[in-house]
Order: C-alpha cells, then sequence, then structure tokens
C-alpha cells in the first residue's frame, strides 16, 4: 500500500486518457472516498453525478471547454444549495459548499490516483448548461467536473512553490 | 462531417467565449489554439486536409499547449512559432 504522501504527489492533472471505461463500482467507490471528506457543520450537501453515457458526456464536452483529452468517464459534483443554506446560512451556501466540495473531490482523487487512474478537475464549463444536461434541479449546483480515465501517459510534475515560501511561523513575514 | 459535429465546435467556442469573460486571461489564447486543433482533426477525420506540414504544427501545439498555466513566456513562444509556421503555408 502506498503511503499517503506519495499518492499525494503522485497526482496529476491528466488532460489525454486512454478510452477504457471504468467500471461502475471503481467509480463508486471513488465516491465513496469523497463523501468521506470534511464537511462543514457536517452538511454534506454533495451529490455525485457519474457520466458514463456517451450521448451525455459529448454534450457535456461541448460545453466545457476545460475538460480535455476525451476521458471516458467523468463525474460531476454538485452541491445543494437549498440543503446547504438551510443548516448553514449564507456561509454555509455560498462558501462552506464549495469548500466542502473541493475536499471531496481531492478524496476522490486521491484514490483515483492509488488506483492507477488519472483525473482532473475541471471548473470551466457553463454551468446552466450542464444544469440541463443532467436534468438537475435548480437549487442543485454543478459546482466541479473531475474527468477519470487512465492516462495516456505519464504527465511530469508542474513546479511548486517551496514550503520555506510558503509558510510563516507566528506571523506573516515570520522567518520559519 | 455533419451538421452535429459542427454545432459541437460552435457550441465549445461559445461557451469559450462565455468562460474568457470570468476566467483567468490565459485561457482565451489556449481556447484558441484548442479549437484550431479540434477543426483540424475534425477535417482530417473527414479526409478534407492532408497537409503534412499543417499536421506537424497541429503536433506542435498538441503536444506543447499545456504549457500555459505553467510557464507563460514558453507558451507565448509557442504561439509566435505557429504562426511564423503558418507564415510559410500561406500563398
Amino acid at each position: 500500500m502506498n503511503s499517503i504522501i506519495d499518492v499525494i504527489m503522485k497526482r496529476r492533472s491528466i488532460r489525454n486518457y486512454q478510452q477504457e471505461d471504468i467500471p461502475k463500482d471503481l467509480l463508486l467507490e471513488l465516491v465513496k472516498a469523497a463523501t468521506w471528506a470534511p464537511s462543514g457543520s457536517n452538511i454534506q450537501p454533495w451529490y455525485f453525478i457519474i457520466v458514463n453515457d456517451k450521448k451525455v458526456l459529448n454534450k457535456i464536452i461541448s460545453f466545457s471547454p476545460g475538460l480535455l483529452g476525451n476521458p471516458p468517464n467523468v463525474i460531476v459534483i454538485c452541491s445543494d444549495k437549498k440543503k446547504a443554506f438551510k443548516k448553514g446560512g449564507k456561509l454555509g451556501r455560498d462558501e462552506l459548499s464549495l469548500m466542502d466540495i473541493s475536499m471531496a473531490a481531492e478524496n476522490l482523487m486521491l484514490l483515483a490516483t492509488e488506483k492507477g487512474l488519472g483525473t482532473c478537475a475541471v471548473k470551466s464549463f457553463n454551468g446552466k448548461t450542464i444544469q440541463k444536461i443532467l436534468e438537475l434541479p435548480d437549487y442543485v449546483s454543478p459546482d466541479l467536473i473531475i474527468s477519470i480515465g487512465y492516462p495516456m501517459k505519464e504527465a511530469k510534475p508542474p513546479k511548486r512553490r517551496i514550503v520555506e515560501e510558503v509558510s510563516f511561523e507566528n506571523k506573516w513575514g515570520g522567518i520559519i | 462531417m455533419n451538421e452535429q459535429d459542427i454545432i459541437k465546435v460552435f457550441s465549445y467556442i461559445a461557451t469559450s467565449a462565455r468562460g474568457c469573460i470570468d476566467e483567468p486571461k490565459i485561457y482565451g489564447p489556449f481556447r484558441l489554439v484548442e479549437i484550431m486543433s479540434k477543426l483540424f482533426w475534425l477535417l482530417k477525420s473527414n479526409n478534407l486536409i492532408a497537409n503534412d506540414k499543417l499536421s506537424r504544427i497541429i503536433d506542435k501545439i498538441d503536444e506543447k499547449k499545456y504549457v500555459c498555466v505553467k510557464d507563460e513566456k514558453k507558451f507565448i513562444g509557442l504561439l509566435d512559432e505557429v504562426i511564423d509556421d503558418l507564415f510559410e503555408l500561406v500563398d
């Protein structure tokens, strides 16, 4: 079993996929990992739409310029804004729900990495159109699309800002 | 090539145009070269284009386009190169 740091450092944003479909059981395992993410006030506003119908997928791709590399599957992570507002108020609806689905997405992508799958989190899509394609109620917002598939090739890691540059001790500018 | 293929390309262009209003500035140039690639492959798969030099330009775009989010200078260099390459092909 890989250690968590190995998986974290192995994950890449993949934009070139093999066309092999991912079994539904495996996609559901990824969703399960996502549902174990932290959630503000434990609202868990998330819904996960697994897309494996090619007609639906092609429609989504047509209105999602950020969805690149012909992924065989995507999972659209949505948040229930009504539920988030009811329990979390404005903060829950406008901020916590997005943080929750982001943390859920990372869980999903890390497990996918461990399973040898590639993923990419995509925000460049037309939300209103995706809502229509997936027949979402108006209070359910498609917040993030995760493309999933076996990578065509290994992606090189992009440069990362080093720890010493991004961390301070006790106060802004405090040298570590 | 059928009407649906064109409608999908138009959908991509219109969605990109709308997205570019709010998205990072560098996404605009990226979408434009992405459209070049999409159109090329659509025409090629329908045997409507067979120019080896153009094919090499598109291969170059497809290979290097993602540098736009990692190294903007390199991406600008790619665009300059593509323009020079295309200039050689224009009658």
